[in-house]
């Protein structure tokens, strides 16, 4: 009876973002309890408290039994509350503790999570006891992922959960179902037991699971051989989203890919241990830089990046792997390549890509995300606008002739319009092709065209163009933020202000109560001085009634009564 | 006749046991012969009094006793009963009266003294539970301490209850003679009941001063072979 305390959490009664509870399991079915209030079932049960029918039977003193009771028991929960432990701290009928503990009890509002009593002798079964029954679930309030255990068993993953599909981005550390539950789905190595994150190898004939790494040092048996095992993925979402890369694997990836362009079959084989799928959405969703993964952006991408079409991160994600490309090819020219942070054109790519061949530095590259970044964040037509005004600064700068420009200030204008009108119908068709030339962003179609014409264009130039295209990029963004928070902080101001108005005039209306009061109090005193003044006189006047001895004393009181009136 | 215990007490209320079962204690202490019977257990005022007789027979049976010993134990029983059903009928004021009870007893090996407080007007008290309660929560493992505490607290209650009826045969109802060998209430029964206004008042709160908490707490001990053989010496010395 007692073991069904212990029952396993329900996963659908599982609500993870209840911080007023943190820490603390109690059973669903409790859920009606609160500190400060008192529920209908807490007055049907214990109706004495509610009846009136004694100074020491109150809400307020149920409410401090209770308060006293699950504090009590919540300064160690894993211990289990006796009622002689609480007695002694309430004053109180015993019996009447002993029925508010037992409801707290049966309600499981203490003792929840506490080990079980020991099991009595069978003459201790006969009393009923109703809280034992199987509770229909357990709130879970704000697990901490740590708890979780990590050997958790071997459950099939399943498709629609983002878990599996975390894609080595790091979650916000608010723990959500998929935090918690995550490597629950995952799928562990019949060999050596990890976790197979990303795929494993399947034996055909049985179910036997070998993860990458020892189906590549062939850590399977004996009686197997390499063909008869499939590759598979976790889940289906894995084949769209790609599976969790390491670091090595992801600079293989992008060593390949330059090596051998978009002949995907080739760098699958380079990269080894991923699929040729996998590369491909790997490719597809490179690195956007640490500060797309601190926005709430950065995570909504990490789970669905096709899906989402509004979203500032497709249009860098192409953009991502051709800026490697060009950067490469740049190196030759200067140092401060960062500005090449954009894309080629479609027909372009593969020439490119041939040419360069080595990586850059991990800086460079993350300036130049952060910049993309940046200048796809606002609008193209800003963008357009910036570009504009860098290369009109520029030209004057260098007192070069704005002539070398103007034939890109065309395309740039016409690049920044076109691609963001066929932007949206080609995202539906999700062809990686039409992707890849459709996410172009504005400032990718600018230097585009910029690469386009780059025969014409002396490079230096256009890198410089191209940084000061994304400093103002930059900061319009900046600027639209800068009013966002002026609107909000002129929004707060005005709440301070009402809230000081509503203080002032509390502040009056009190004072004119105490006003009033005074009033009051004031013709009180009036009347009583009235009384006094009429009491005074009355036995003044009987004084002088009785003789003429008092008239000394007389005339002294009747100087006084001068005085009062 | 009758003192107002409690300056809120609303209806009067017929005697009975400010229990939930209407059970009187029943001590017995009887001795035949050399043979010393003591006993003590609750007793159902609405049974027939044929019970008595056909209790004592079986006990004495199943002791082992004298014979002689069922006339006694029918007459004492008999007599204790009398004695409860004489304040039957009469009014009694329970209205919001708590009183302390303590708790200073020896079962076998185990000593417990305690105090706590009991609300005479609530009639869903059961001291059985009680001591269940106490025994479980302190791991009293001996079955015989449970009961004992239970009589303990109803022979205090019948005790108070009486004194409520009427305070004028409150010491002839107090019977000296009482004293078991087995369980031997020492305290006096706490027949003050507490100041209610005081201790349930809107500015105080009810829970009890930290430095109070150890007067109201079950205190055990377990005692040695060698100290209850003293204590019953003692016991015994003291008895005759």
């Amino acid at each position: 009876m007692d073991s069904s305390i212990r029952h396993d959490p329900n996963p659908e009664s599982v609500r993870p973002d209840e911080p007023e509870l943190d820490l603390y399991t109690i059973p669903s079915y409790s859920s009606w309890f609160a500190w400060n209030d008192i529920h209908e079932t807490e007055r049907q049960a214990l109706k004495e408290f509610f009846e009136g029918s004694s100074i020491s039977r109150t809400p307020k003193i149920y409410k401090e039994y209770r308060d006293f009771i699950i504090n009590k028991y919540r300064e160690d929960p894993t211990r289990r509350l006796t009622f002689t432990e609480i007695r002694k701290s309430l004053i109180g009928d015993v019996t009447l503790l002993h029925k508010v503990f037992l409801f707290l009890e049966t309600w499981g509002l203490i003792n929840f999570v506490a080990p079980p009593r020991p099991r009595e002798g069978p003459d201790n079964d006969d009393r009923v006891r109703v809280e034992y029954g199987a509770p229909n679930g357990v709130r879970v309030v704000a697990t901490p992922n740590s708890l979780r255990p990590l050997s958790a068993p071997v459950v099939k993953g399943k498709s629609g959960d983002n878990g599996v599909a975390e894609n080595g981005v790091k979650l916000p550390p608010l723990a959500s179902y998929s935090d918690v539950f995550g490597d629950l789905k995952r799928l562990r190595c019949g060999n050596c037991g990890d976790n197979c994150n990303s795929e494993y190898y399947e034996h055909s004939k049985d179910n036997f699971i070998v993860c990458v790494k020892c189906f590549k040092s062939r850590n399977f048996g004996e009686n197997k051989s390499v063909d008869d095992f499939k590759l598979k993925d976790c889940g289906g979402n894995s084949a769209i989203y790609g599976a969790v890369w390491t670091e090595e694997e992801t600079l293989l990836l992008l060593d390949s890919v330059l090596k051998h362009g978009d002949d995907w079959d080739l760098v699958a084989q380079n990269v080894k241990t991923k699929s040729k799928l996998d590369c491909i959405t790997k490719l597809i969703e490179l690195p956007f830089g640490e500060s797309l993964i601190d926005s709430a952006k950065g995570r909504g991408n990490s789970s669905g990046p096709s899906m989402n079409i509004n979203s500032a991160k497709p249009v860098l994600v192409p953009s991502s792997e051709h800026r490697e490309n060009i950067i490469n090819e740049d190196q030759g020219y200067d140092g401060t390549n960062e500005n090449e942070q954009n894309g080629d054109s479609e027909n372009q790519e593969p020439p490119l890509k041939k040419k360069c061949t080595t990586s850059t530095s991990d800086a460079d590259s993350s300036l130049m995300k952060q910049v993309a970044l940046i200048s796809t964040m606002v609008g193209p037509q800003i963008t357009a606008a910036a570009a504009e005004a860098a290369v009109a600064v520029l030209s004057d700068e260098m007192s070069c002739p704005r002539e070398i420009f103007d034939g890109d200030q065309i395309d740039v204008t016409n690049g920044l319009l076109s691609p963001t009108l066929i932007y949206q119908p080609e995202r539906a068709h999700n062809d990686e092709e039409l992707e890849m030339k459709a996410r172009s962003s504005p400032s990718v179609a600018e230097s585009q065209e910029t690469s386009q014409k780059k025969n014409d264009v002396p490079l230096p130039l256009r890198i410089r163009a191209a940084v000061a295209t994304g400093l103002g990029a930059a900061a319009a963004h900046a600027k639209l933020l800068a009013e966002q928070e002026e609107r909000e902080i002129e929004h707060l101001v005005a709440t301070i202000i009402e809230t000081q108005l509503k203080k002032l005039q509390s502040k009056i209306k009190h004072c004119e109560d105490a006003e009033l009061l005074m009033e009051k109090e004031y013709a009180a005193i009036e009347e009583l001085k009235e009384y006094i003044l009429g009491e005074r006189i009355n036995i003044l006047q009987r004084t002088f009634s009785v003789g003429i001895s008092k008239l000394r004393e007389l005339s002294s009181v009747q100087s006084k009564t001068g005085n009062l009136s | 006749m009758k003192p107002p215990a409690s300056a809120s007490w609303k209806a009067p209320l017929k005697f009975r046991m400010p229990t939930a079962e209407n059970l009187v204690p029943i001590r017995l202490d009887i001795e035949v012969d050399g043979q010393r019977y003591k006993d003590s257990f609750t007793w159902n005022p609405y049974d027939p009094d044929s019970e008595v007789v056909m209790f004592a027979k079986r006990t004495v049976k199943d002791l082992k006793l004298a014979p002689g010993f069922i006339p006694q134990i029918v007459q004492s029983i008999q007599s204790q009963l009398a004695d409860f059903r004489s304040y039957e009928g009469q009014d009694m004021y329970a209205g919001d009266k708590i009183v302390p009870i303590k708790l200073d007893l020896r079962v076998n090996h185990t000593v417990i003294r305690d105090q706590f407080l009991w609300d005479l007007n609530n009639f869903e008290s059961d001291p059985e539970e009680f001591s269940r309660t106490l025994c479980k929560d302190l791991g009293i493992e001996d079955p015989e301490v449970g009961p004992a505490i239970a009589f303990a607290i109803r022979e205090q209650l019948y005790e108070i209850a009486i004194q409520n009826v009427t305070s004028a045969r409150e010491n002839r109802i107090n019977k000296k003679g009482r004293r078991g060998a087995e369980h031997f209430p020492l305290s006096k029964a706490g027949g003050a009941a507490l100041d209610l206004m005081k201790l349930f008042n809107f500015r105080s709160s009810v829970v009890r001063k930290r430095k109070e908490w150890d007067y109201y707490k079950p205190i055990l001990d377990l005692l040695s072979n060698e100290d209850v053989d003293a204590l019953e010496a003692k016991e015994e010395r003291s008895g005759r």
